[in-house]
């Protein structure tokens, strides 16, 4: 029973991290349906950005958040900018390798900037955990969840309530009409795939401090996220959300109760499982898959 | 001009070993040739079937640890059950491959029709994935992460004539090249079948080749089981040419590596996986000397992109419209029009 | 200036050039070198690679060997076997070096293995610890790092100091974690210790709080890992997370004690190590002198003091290479590999000299280091005496 509890901790924990990546990228694909294999590379930078103000910059571990923030709109914009807007008449096919393209030269670039180490980020935080009953947290981890709750928060309220928010989600449900309303289609597309591009970021500056931040971090982050993306229905933020939630119980009960090493399958059995009972989703708005 | 070309190519190609005897260029050939044979399985599906598969790789990685483990012999307990194998002819290895990969494609022939578009290929890369994940995990079977070492080469011949290892470069490099005409002949007399139009027809547009009474489903599993097949026979090679299989043959790059070839050769040509499977396979050899493979790889992510961009077609395309040829763009080739219709509807 | 004079010039200085640059060639002797420099193991095989680096440039300040300087040609294995096993094809085929030193894990070397016997190329092994690696009958394996069969030996008298009676392990999932609980549960059986759990953690996995928490719930008394020293800060800190309170011994020789209290800080307080290398405590290495002086060479090239605890064996090897080379008289593979079973070498673990090992006919060369246990209190590591 104790053992069960601590499951149950660390998969809420891991599952409101897991629930920002989802997030920035069930915008992106329902709003842009772009097949991002951005998203993982993206998700490793966020976690270099920390590593960077933390442990080689020296500066303040709080700071490394926001920054890392920063960083990922920037590229995403940029790679929208630069790419997307170039094949945003093609077809999907051609969009989904550009982006593995504009992956590949991340990823290695990371590689070739911070080399093949694993590096580790301070915090500031005591490794002693917070013991609550038979579950044992660490406070940074507790930080964790605190973060990821307020940047799930501040995106529901910036999708939601503000008018940049609405526009996007005018595109998503109709980028014809909207552009027709006066809604400026390319602005919301970089600013679309910054946002997402930024939650990505954010995660692996929230989850690279809890393990090591390494070049190919990104890689079973990207699949995760799609994973969470089919789980929660394309575009769906509360989707995305409690998908990221879900994904993280299974990977921890899963991993605890059946086997360590068929941890990360969780995710792609999940994909295989629902694109073929329920393909849209669990929360999908209406729109036909594929 | 037009017919001299690919003579002449293949001339080249089977003179070879006599006048390079650099056993390290023929290494490199010998793995490209097998990783064209693989592109050339996904071309299939991807340029001729119009199905954009990245879990590609899982057919060759099938296809190498089957034959592998037939020709190494296992014994695992499955529950209660203990099955023992023991070793078979490496020859044998490579047909029950082809069988098994084969079944597989057949699988995700039929899970297709279900799935489409970005999701299919989700499904695709999550396919890839979780087998890669069992040959880590399975280590009763698979040796996991230790590899599976020692895997005999293939050995050709009959009790009558005598028997001939496939052991060496050179022996290697004749059997992959064998394959790999074989494999360019099946595919090419698919693509002017009738099963290669239909296959092209459902590319072009699905809803009017199911209104045309052409069955979708049929074509679409046909094109993916001669494709994993394909990629299988190409797998099963590798393992008895590089003679050790772990799991990181199911990683992502690799089916990025297919893809690669298949886009910037061409996809939807006969030619292009070979042309840009000779490229990739060649550029890291060339590129080795003055770039770390970092840098290699982040300029094969820009050439791509640049490909995509500016040639999308592919560059066996782009050089046949520069030079007036047409061969091998069976894809792109409307069929007769019939003239009769065209007039009736003029006259209309 | 005149047309005839200017070829002249330019003539004799292409012919000067080629004339140098071949013979610059021939002057140098290849020494390959395959070592994880990305991928799981990477921090280690970085280390070990300057540690090979500094030795062939102090062999080379001093002259180099029979008059012709070391070149190393270092290749990447990824920390991945075929990676491995396709570095060596490249280094055999197109390098043609007369000698290897590598792999550094033993999943990796084991890779390697089948092309030393089918290019008839010695490779020195330096770090991998698998048995099997000296025992399989390859006759151009030559190692100098100890075999888990010797750690497990060693440890046989410190059970009783240790008071365990019954032990969990948690290992990477390779040759190594998985031969190192084969030999110390082999050991363990002689003297009556049960071995309880065994968890193993893949080689690139994060997160082993799942095993950790089942570890903590054990009956047993103390917890063995086996894994790189990435892997057991993570360990370290995902214990501590969960409060996990048994004592932890850790094998293998790669832990890199200042890296893990660098990084996992307090959370490896209380841990003890098995390794055969302690740089902190010369007087309680082999051949104080020579550690020191080491211990100031690599301080010297700007490298971090962390590194001193697994590049010492690329260093030793080097100089066995170099050692097996002058008793050779030339650099081919066969008389190198003849002049290795002969070498005797005060190196940084102790006197080297390689023993018969494995199936007759076809013995490997394993050499035996000496053995310490390390603690690390209060972010201090100190060598355990008894």
């Amino acid at each position: 029973m104790e053992e069960l509890s601590q499951h149950i901790a660390n998969a809420i924990i891991l599952g409101s991290s897991y629930a920002i990546l989802g997030i920035g990228l069930t915008l992106i694909f329902g709003i842009m349906r772009v097949v991002n294999f951005t998203h993982g590379e993206l998700y490793a930078l966020g976690g270099y950005a920390a590593y960077m103000v933390s442990t080689v910059l020296g500066l303040n571990f709080f700071l490394g958040l926001p920054v890392s923030i920063l960083v990922g709109a920037l590229v995403g914009a940029a790679i929208e900018f630069i790419l997307l807007r170039r094949i945003r008449t093609s077809d999907m096919d051609t969009g989904m390798l550009v982006m593995i393209g504009a992956g590949i030269i991340i990823l290695n670039s990371i590689q070739l900037i911070w080399g093949g180490v694993a590096k580790s980020v301070n915090t500031p935080f005591s490794d002693v955990p917070v013991v609550v009953g038979p579950v044992s947290v660490s406070s940074l981890r507790l930080f964790v969840l605190v973060a990821a709750l307020v940047l799930i928060a501040a995106t529901y309220f910036l999708i939601n309530r503000t008018k940049l928010g609405k526009a996007m989600r005018a595109t998503f449900q109709d980028p014809d009409v909207a552009s027709l309303m006066g809604v400026n289609i390319g602005v919301i597309y970089t600013a679309t795939f910054a946002i997402g591009s930024a939650l990505a970021a954010a995660a692996g500056a929230l989850l690279g401090p809890v393990f090591l931040v390494t070049p190919s971090m990104g890689n079973m982050a990207a699949l995760k996220a799609f994973a969470i993306v089919i789980l929660g229905g394309l575009g769906s933020i509360p989707g995305a959300t409690i998908g990221g939630f879900i994904l993280a119980f299974s990977e921890e009960m899963g991993a605890g109760y059946i086997s360590s090493g068929y941890r990360d399958a969780m995710g792609f059995l999940i994909i295989i499982m629902v694109l073929l009972i329920k393909p849209t989703g669990l929360f999908a708005r209406s729109e036909r898959v594929g | 001009m037009k017919r001299f070309l690919p003579i002449a190519f293949v001339l080249v190609l089977v003179t070879l070993p006599l006048w390079m005897r650099d056993p390290y260029y023929l290494h490199m050939l010998v793995t490209t040739g097998i990783f064209t044979i693989a592109a050339m399985s996904l071309n299939l599906l991807l340029g001729y079937n119009g199905q954009l598969s990245l879990g590609h790789v899982a057919f060759f990685g099938i296809g190498a640890y089957t034959s592998a483990l037939v020709s190494l012999g296992f014994d695992v307990d499955i529950f209660d059950y203990t099955i023992v194998h023991d070793p078979w002819p490496p020859v044998l290895g490579f047909f029950i491959a082809i069988l098994v990969t084969g079944v597989c494609g057949y699988l995700i022939g039929k899970l297709s029709f279900k799935v489409r578009g970005a999701y299919f290929v989700i499904v695709t890369i999550s396919f890839a994935e979780v087998v890669r994940l069992v040959a880590l995990n399975w280590m009763d079977l698979t040796q996991g992460p230790l590899a599976l070492t020692n895997i005999p080469p293939i050995v050709l011949g009959a009790k009558s004539i005598g028997y001939v290892s496939i052991l060496g470069k050179v022996p290697s490099y004749y059997l992959v090249l064998g394959v790999a005409a074989l494999a360019f002949l099946l595919i090419s007399r698919i693509v002017h079948s009738r099963y290669g139009r239909a296959m092209i027809a459902l590319k072009e547009n699905e809803s009017l080749a199911l209104a045309c009474g052409i069955d979708v489903t049929k074509y679409l599993v046909f094109g993916a089981v001669v494709s994993a097949a394909m990629a299988g026979a190409a797998g099963s090679l590798y393992a008895h040419y590089i003679r050790i299989v772990d799991p990181e043959i199911f990683m992502f790059m690799n089916t990025v590596t297919m893809v690669i070839m298949v886009i910037t050769g061409g996809k939807g040509t006969l030619y292009g996986p070979i042309v840009g499977g000779l490229i990739f396979g060649i550029l890291p050899v060339g590129l080795r000397v003055v770039a770390g493979p970092e840098v290699q790889w982040i300029i094969y992510g820009a050439l791509m992109i640049a490909i995509l961009l500016v040639l999308p077609e592919g560059i066996v395309p782009a050089i046949q419209r520069r030079f007036g040829l047409s061969a091998g763009n069976e894809s792109k080739e409307r069929p007769p029009a019939d003239k009769s219709l065209v007039r009736g509807e003029q006259a209309l | 200036m005149k047309k005839a004079s200017l070829l002249r010039i330019l003539g004799s200085t292409v012919i000067v050039f080629t004339a140098w640059s071949t013979m610059a060639a021939a002057q140098s002797i290849k020494i390959g070198v395959i070592e994880p420099l990305t991928g799981a193991f990477a921090a280690s095989g970085n280390y070990v690679t300057n540690g090979a680096k500094i030795a062939a440039e102090e062999i080379n300040a001093e002259g180099g060997v029979l008059g012709q300087k070391l070149e190393l040609i270092i290749e990447d294995n990824k920390s991945n076997p075929t990676e491995a096993a396709a570095v060596a094809e490249k280094l055999l085929v197109s390098d043609k070096v007369p000698v290897l030193m590598g792999a550094w894990g033993s999943s990796l070397t084991l890779a390697v293995m089948p092309k030393l016997a089918e290019y008839k190329v010695p490779m020195l092994v330096e770090t991998s610890a698998a048995t099997k690696i000296t025992s399989l009958g390859n006759p151009y394996v030559f190692r100098t790092a100890p075999t888990s069969v010797m750690e497990a030996d060693f440890f046989k008298d410190k059970i009783d100091a240790f008071k365990l009676k019954k032990v969990d392990f948690l290992v990477v999932n390779n040759d190594w974690g998985r031969g190192t609980v084969d030999d110390f549960k082999k050991m363990f059986k002689t003297k009556g210790v049960t071995v309880g759990l065994v968890e193993t953690i893949d080689p690139a996995a994060q997160d082993i709080s799942a095993q950790l928490a089942k570890m903590k719930s054990s009956d047993a008394d103390t917890l063995f890992v086996t894994a790189a020293v990435e892997q057991l800060t993570l360990v370290f800190k995902q214990a501590a997370a969960l409060g996990f309170k048994k004592p932890i011994i850790t094998t293998g020789g790669s832990q890199n004690p200042d890296q893990l209290i660098a990084q996992a800080g307090a959370t490896a307080d209380g841990t003890m190590h098995l390794t055969t290398f302690t740089p902190w405590v010369p007087e309680a290495t082999a051949f104080p002198a020579l550690t020191t002086k080491y211990v100031e060479a690599w301080a010297k090239r700007g490298y971090a003091f962390p590194g001193v605890t697994e590049s010492f064996r690329g260093y030793d090897a080097i100089r066995v290479i170099a050692a097996a080379i002058k008793g050779a008289g030339k650099a081919e593979p066969e008389a190198i590999r003849a002049a290795l079973w002969k070498v005797n070498l005060d190196g940084l673990v102790g006197k080297i000299t390689f023993a018969k090992l494995g199936p007759k006919g076809a013995e490997s060369g394993q050499s035996t280091p000496e053995f310490r246990v390390l603690k690390i209190e209060n972010g201090k590591i100190s060598v355990v005496k008894n």
